[in-house]
C-alpha cells in the first residue's frame, strides 16, 4: 500500500510530539498485559505509548518490536473510546517455519495497523466492592507481527475487566477473559522455497484468553505487580493451533502528569499443533517467543 | 540506531523532565484560621495510640488505623475549648491526601479542609457544597458513598477514601478526646 511510509511517518510524528506536550489513575495500567476495570473521568484526555519487545523463538534469530500510539477519552463517566495506530519492526534470520516465516527480514519501522477500543464500567472497585467493565476493540492490520510480510487482519476483540481492590485500595487484583476473531487474508509472496507453504486463502482465526495479575502500592507512586496471562488459538485448518502461559513481574511508576509501567514476560509453557522441526520442547515458538518485554507510558492531558 | 527509533526514543528522555506540580493548597495554619477564624490558641496535642484503642477504632469506623498516632490541636478562644483540629492523611492513587477536620465542642463536624492534592483526576473533593455534607455528622454516622455521602462521579477513589477518614477521626474523638 503506497500510504504506508506516509502513516509511518505520521506516527512517529505523534508519538514524539505527543510525549512532549507538558500536561498536567483511572485507566491507568498498573500491569503491561491485564487490564483494570475502571474508566476515566467524563472530559479527561490520555496518550498511550507501548513499545514491546519480543525476542527468542529458540533457533537462528527473530526480534520484533510492537508499538503503539493511543489516545483515549472519557466520553462519559462509565465510557471511554480510544483510537490507536500500531507499528512494527522486525529482525529476523537464520530461521524458517513452514506455513508461518517465509524469509529472512529486517526494518525498523512500518505503520502497521489501526485499531479502535470502547471500554463501559459497570460496576465500580472502590464503590461497589467488585469493579466489572465491558471492552471490545475492533482493529484493521496490514503487516503480520510474527514474519513482518504484508497481511490484512480485521479482528475483533471483546473483553470482560474485572477488579478487585484491597488494603484501602493499595493492593489491586485484575482478571480479563477475553474472545477474539479474526478474518485474515496473506499477500503473495515471490521466490519462496521450493515446497515452502504461504496460503493465501482467507483464513479464519478464534482466540481466548485468561489473563490475572496483582499490583501493589509499596510506596508512594510506586507499585509492584504480576501477572499471568493464558492464550490459546483455533484456526481453519488445524484445529487448536496454539496455546502459552506467560508470567512475569512488573514496576509501575504513576504521578500527576504521567505514569509508566515496565513488564517481564517470559513464556512458561506451550504447545499446539504448530511446531517446527528442532522447536525447543513445552514452549510455543511459531507465533510466539520465548519472552515479551513491554513498557508503557500514559500522559495525561 | 534506525532514525525512527532515535524519534521514538523521545518520550521516554522527555518523561523524567516534565515538571511535577505537588499542589499545596493550604498551610496548616491557614487551614487552622479557615476553620476556625475566631480561636485565640491552637494547643497541639499528639496523641499515640494504644493497641486497645486502635482497635476500638477500627471497630467502629470499620476503616484501618494506618498510623497509630492522632495529631489534634484544642482550640481556645477566651480561655473556653471550642473545639478540635484534626490533621490527617488518606491515600490518593499515588500519594497522600492531607486534609483537616474541625469538630466543635460537642464532636459534630464543623468543616473539612484539602490541604494537599497531588492526583491527576478527583480534585472535585475541594468543592465547597461536597465538604459541606460533613458539616453537622457525628460519630456512628454511616459516612458512605451514595448514602448520606454524594460520590463524585470520577473522583469515587478520593471520595470514599475522605470519608472513611473523617469516620475514622470522629471514631478517635469518641475513644480519645471526648
Amino acid at each position: 500500500m503506497t500510504h504506508k511510509p506516509l502513516l509511518s511517518r505520521s506516527l512517529v510524528a505523534a508519538l514524539a510530539l505527543a510525549a512532549l506536550v507538558p500536561t498536567a489513575r483511572a485507566d491507568e495500567n498498573l500491569l503491561g498485559y491485564t487490564t483494570g476495570a475502571e474508566t476515566l473521568p467524563q472530559g479527561a484526555t490520555e496518550g498511550y505509548f507501548w513499545y514491546t519487545q519480543r525476542n527468542d523463538k529458540g533457533s537462528g534469530h527473530y526480534a520484533a518490536r510492537d508499538y503503539k500510539a493511543e489516545l483515549e477519552y472519557g466520553f462519559t463517566h462509565r465510557f471511554t473510546g480510544s483510537l490507536a495506530l500500531h507499528g512494527l519492526g522486525i529482525d529476523t534470520h537464520g530461521l524458517s517455519i513452514d506455513g508461518y516465516l517465509p524469509k529472512d527480514e529486517r526494518y525498523g519501522f512500518k505503520a502497521s495497523g489501526i485499531q479502535l477500543g470502547m471500554k463501559y464500567n459497570i460496576l465500580s472497585p472502590v464503590k461497589d466492592g467488585l469493579g466489572l467493565s465491558i471492552y471490545v476493540e475492533p482493529s484493521y492490520f496490514w503487516k503480520d507481527p510474527h514474519s513482518g510480510q504484508d497481511k490484512d487482519s480485521y479482528k475483533l476483540e471483546t473483553q470482560l475487566l474485572l477488579q478487585k481492590n484491597f488494603m484501602d485500595d493499595t493492593l489491586v487484583w485484575v482478571g480479563n477473559l477475553g474472545f477474539e476473531g479474526t478474518w485474515a487474508k496473506r499477500k503473495a509472496i515471490a521466490d519462496l522455497p521450493p515446497g515452502f507453504d504461504w496460503p493465501t486463502t482467507p483464513e479464519m482465526e478464534i482466540e481466548l484468553s485468561a489473563k490475572t495479575g496483582v499490583s501493589y502500592r509499596f510506596a508512594p507512586n510506586w507499585f509492584v505487580g504480576g501477572e499471568v496471562v493464558y492464550q490459546t488459538e483455533f484456526e481453519t485448518e488445524v484445529g487448536q493451533e496454539r496455546w502459552s502461559v506467560f508470567a512475569g513481574p512488573s514496576l509501575h511508576y504513576g504521578s500527576k502528569q504521567w505514569w509508566a509501567t515496565l513488564t517481564w514476560m517470559p513464556q512458561l509453557a506451550g504447545g499446539g499443533a504448530s511446531t517446527y522441526p528442532g522447536q525447543p520442547e513445552h514452549l510455543h515458538l511459531v507465533e510466539k517467543t520465548k519472552q515479551e518485554i513491554r513498557l508503557k507510558l500514559g500522559y495525561n492531558f | 540506531m534506525h532514525k525512527e527509533l532515535i524519534w521514538l526514543s523521545l518520550p521516554a528522555l522527555a518523561a523524567p523532565a516534565l515538571p511535577a506540580y505537588a499542589v499545596q493548597y493550604l498551610t496548616l495554619e491557614q487551614a487552622q484560621r479557615a476553620l476556625f477564624p475566631e480561636a485565640a490558641a491552637f494547643r497541639e496535642t499528639r496523641i499515640l495510640l494504644t493497641a486497645e484503642q486502635r482497635a476500638a477504632i477500627e471497630k467502629a469506623s470499620r476503616v484501618r488505623v494506618r498510623v497509630p498516632e492522632l495529631n489534634a490541636w484544642r482550640v481556645e478562644s477566651a480561655g473556653k475549648t471550642l473545639g478540635w483540629f484534626l490533621l490527617d492523611e488518606v491515600y490518593g492513587k499515588h500519594e497522600f491526601i492531607t486534609y483537616a477536620l474541625a469538630l466543635d465542642y460537642s464532636g459534630a463536624v464543623r468543616g473539612i479542609e484539602i490541604l494537599d492534592y497531588r492526583e491527576t483526576h478527583g480534585g472535585e473533593v475541594r468543592n465547597a457544597n461536597w465538604r459541606a455534607q460533613f458539616v453537622g455528622k457525628r460519630a456512628g454516622a454511616p459516612l458512605e458513598l451514595d448514602n448520606d455521602i454524594k460520590n463524585i462521579s470520577g473522583a469515587t477513589l478520593s471520595c470514599k477514601h475522605i470519608a472513611d477518614g473523617v469516620r475514622r477521626l470522629l471514631a478517635s474523638y469518641e475513644a480519645v478526646l471526648k
